[in-house]
């Protein structure tokens, strides 16, 4: 599909999304929605390492719990929601520029086990000092409109789109891909690796700080140390993987694909759609690298072939 | 003498992280594959020792064996299936994709064991799990006690194994230099499959000392597979002696830094010093 | 004995080998010559099934090897004694030793075939609990070459078994390979050292950017001017030294 013609379909979507709330009342609706823009927000952020960068971080839920944390702190202390959003992005992206240049000191595997234990030190952490659960204020409860956090998460969704669009056609993202396809070929031939890694890990971490912020905004009460669970960067990485890791509507199709296969599921077995995930992310490891964004691409070829 | 008493304790679990970070560690230095769902692999040699127990009366000590033959024959099933695949690239690949698979493994058993035996908690109680060796001060759980001696014993028996047997040191010779191991006639692929039926052996064994003095649920693998990661960077590939005492290292620091900092601390010493570890070792463990 | 059919081999877009032609007969000798990047090692690799040429055949005692895995290769009777020697040093001499005998065919001799390493080389029967990394180069590629012969093999492959070693270690190795295939065993000896290699061998060829350049018999190739200019220039004329760089 043309670049043109993926932007028209991308406006469409939004637009269409956009009118959802205007359209229907019924919340599960909204829910169903938010779920998937958050997860699109989220496994983005986390493509822009993995896909560009091409280091697999499994911390990443640290970035997305301090986004959390400090949005619900200082919305609480009355902040405006949006400011404390982005302050909380800050957070995240200050505390991965702070790990980031020892962390990429590693490589491949080691850089993955290592941010592992780097988010489990976190969640354990503000498990210990936060252990008490976090609920809004009744005059907040009261004041609560789903619609509100919709919008907020189609706009931070659009924008994760729109930053991996943006990076794929930029220098810097093609210098990423560079490194991410051979780090000492790229080394060798100039290519500041760890800037560019830096910079990846920035709006990775950025984004995923929003997302963290959009998670505080929409839950009434959770467990601060939640959003620092394992799960969160599991969920991202199986989401990117399956749609396509280090593409733009990979994230996307792995998103809806697996929000939907989720609550499918869940009506009946709970956490079921794991196992399932589970064998189909081996399968693609092993088969089909490029996630159904490949295997689109495969059945387009076939088709033509047929016609 | 809480101290004492922390110390001791701490190290009766230390043995149960080497003898689980003995078999990832066998893995990783022959296959170079790092197994990721290896604690799924403990956490079902502890169901199996479960079961053993409850549908058919055995006491897990003494079927341990028993559960040691099944993880035996999982881990051939387990190689031909999957991994005997992630062999075929070479070495940083490998490492890279057998860290996802293994992540897939763990996800899929993880939801099953949900699926087939709840997420529930589950221990072993025997008739002696209650029974305490009491040194003045320090009580000693024998079960936990006698879950260290078996620990050790199987390491012992591993290491005796890698340096008598033919195949053992086929094993040695292929982690250190797999081509030269295939020019002086042994076949890599079996010393691959035997060193990673054996790795899952004793991830078996020390589910199932796991499953008799301390519980399982099917969430225990993320933790146990750190801890064996942790003990495997720490105490260096290659000894299985050295992970040994690694494990014990391990099951000490955190006892001591539970006493200093409060027992919720107690998960983190341990992957503070893995951090630093492999912050300080960035080419990781293979370099010389 | 061995015969490699024009052999093309690569490793990726790169062609390392672009048509190679060379035999080895029962109880020769055979010398392997060439610069460095010619291609001695990756054809020795495609000998011994570590790399499995995209084109051409490679017979080992009449039967096709292509394809087979390396220790099926060993198994036939052709065993290597890899560049850098290759040992495993984490394990004693005797360990690196008895592995050599390890396939089926090796192991009913495996105890002689001890004894008979530790008379040709009376140093490692003192070293033999010693790791085999702590050994000095030449010690080290003693082992080598007993652990290679352990293997009982008809034809071994020697990759540069002087390089890095003494002259006068050097002499001991090239006298216990004449002893070697005395013995019976054939062999293939690739070295930089060609005057040592061109006084041992009967035959000899020379490899030059993947193909072969030149053949002929040992002492009559030493006289040859090309290959006296090529590789036997001042400074190459001591053993132990590699031609002079380009």
């Amino acid at each position: 599909m043309s670049r043109r013609g993926c932007l028209a379909l991308g406006v469409a979507a939004l637009a269409a999304l956009a009118a959802v709330p205007l359209v229907v009342r019924r919340d599960d609706v909204l829910n169903f929605l938010f779920l998937v823009l958050l997860s699109v927000a989220l496994a983005q952020s986390w493509n822009v390492v993995a896909g560009y960068a091409g280091q697999i971080n499994l911390g990443h839920a640290a970035f997305f719990g301090l986004g959390a944390l400090v949005t619900r702190t200082l919305w609480i202390a009355e902040w405006p929601v949006l400011a404390g959003a982005a302050l909380g992005a800050l957070a995240a992206t200050a505390f991965a520029l702070l790990v980031g240049a020892v962390a990429f000191r590693l490589r491949g595997a080691y850089f993955a086990i290592g941010t592992l234990a780097l988010g489990e030190i976190l969640r354990i952490t503000v498990g210990n000092v936060l252990p008490e659960v976090s609920t809004l204020p009744t005059a907040t409860i009261g004041a609560y409109r789903l619609a509100d956090r919709y919008y907020f998460a189609l706009a931070l969704a659009a924008a994760a789109v729109g930053v991996v669009a943006a990076l794929e056609r930029s220098r810097a993202g093609l210098g990423m891909q560079a490194v991410r396809e051979d780090e000492e070929a790229a080394e060798a031939s100039g290519v500041g690796t760890l800037r560019l890694k830096l910079l990846a890990l920035v709006l990775s971490t950025a984004l995923a700080g929003l997302a963290g912020g959009l998670f505080a905004y929409y839950h009434i009460s959770y467990y601060p140390a939640h959003p620092f669970g394992p799960h969160w960067t599991f969920d991202a990485l199986l989401i990117t993987f399956i749609g396509g890791v280090g593409t733009v509507h990979g994230p996307v199709l792995g998103a809806v694909f697996y929000v939907f296969l989720k609550e499918y599921l869940a009506i009946r077995w709970v956490d079921f759609h794991l196992l399932i995930f589970g064998v189909l992310f081996i399968t693609i490891v092993l088969l089909l690298p490029g996630g159904l964004v490949e295997a689109a691409a495969r059945l387009r070829t076939l088709a033509r072939r047929a016609c | 003498m809480i101290l004492v008493q922390q110390l001791v304790l701490g190290l009766l679990v230390g043995g149960l992280y080497g003898l689980a970070a003995a078999g990832l560690s066998l893995v990783f230095g022959v296959l170079k594959v790092l197994n990721v769902a290896h604690g799924e692999l403990i956490m079902l040699g502890g169901y199996g020792a479960f079961w053993l127990w409850v549908l058919l009366g055995f006491d897990p000590l003494l079927a341990l064996p028993l559960v040691v033959a099944g993880a035996l024959a999982f881990g051939v099933l387990l190689y031909w299936g999957l991994f005997a695949f992630v062999v075929r690239a070479h070495e940083e690949t490998r490492i890279k994709n057998s860290l996802l698979i293994g992540f897939g493994l763990a996800l899929a058993t993880h939801a099953l064991a949900v699926r087939l035996w709840t997420a529930d908690e589950r221990s072993i109680t025997t008739t002696y799990a209650g029974a305490v060796l009491s040194l003045g001060p320090i009580a000693i759980p024998l079960v936990r006690l006698a879950s260290l001696v078996l620990a050790f014993a199987l390491i012992g028996a591993l290491h005796l194994l890698l340096q008598r047997w033919r195949w053992g040191r086929a094993i040695r010779a292929t982690a250190e230099d797999w081509e030269a191991a295939a020019l002086t006639g042994i076949d890599v692929r079996r010393a691959y499959l035997l060193a990673f039926a054996i790795g899952t052996g004793l991830a078996g064994a020390a589910g199932t000392l796991v499953s008799v003095g301390y519980s399982i649920s099917p969430s225990i693998g993320l933790e146990w597979t750190l801890k064996a990661l942790i003990v495997v960077v720490l105490a260096g590939l290659g000894s299985m002696l050295g992970t040994f005492v690694g494990g014990l290292v391990l099951g000490l620091a955190e006892a001591a830094s539970a006493f200093a900092f409060g027992g919720p601390y107690r998960e983190v010493v341990g992957l503070v010093i893995f951090l630093a570890v492999l912050v300080a070792r960035p080419r990781g463990l293979f370099a010389r | 004995m061995l015969e490699v059919e024009a052999v093309e081999a690569a490793y990726g877009p790169f062609l390392a080998l672009s048509g190679v032609t060379l035999r080895v007969g029962p109880g020769e000798i055979v010398a392997l010559l060439g610069p460095n990047g010619a291609g001695k090692t990756t054809l020795i690799r495609c000998v011994t099934g570590l790399l499995v040429p995209r084109a051409g055949r490679i017979r080992f005692g009449g039967a096709e090897i292509v394809g087979l895995l390396p220790h099926a290769i060993v198994e036939r009777g052709l065993a290597v004694v890899p560049e850098g020697r290759r040992l495993f040093g984490g394990m004693t001499v005797e360990e690196n030793l008895d592995l050599g005998a390890f396939t089926p065919h090796a192991r009913a001799g495996l105890g002689r075939g001890r004894e008979r390493i530790y008379e040709i080389f009376p140093i490692l029967r003192e070293r033999r609990r010693q790791l085999a990394g702590t050994l000095s180069g030449g010690q080290q590629q003693m082992v080598a070459i007993g652990r290679a012969l352990m293997a009982a093999p008809r034809l071994l492959i020697l990759d540069e078994p002087s390089l890095g070693l003494a002259p006068r270690i050097v002499e001991t190795i090239l006298g216990v390979i004449g002893e070697i295939n005395r013995s019976g065993v054939s062999i293939l000896l690739v070295e930089q050292n060609v005057q040592a290699a061109l006084g041992l061998a009967h035959r000899a060829y020379i490899l030059e950017a993947g193909r072969v350049a030149g053949e002929g018999n040992g002492p009559a190739l030493l006289q040859d001017p090309h290959v006296r200019r090529a590789y036997l220039g001042p400074l190459a004329s001591l053993p132990g030294s590699r031609p002079p760089l380009p």
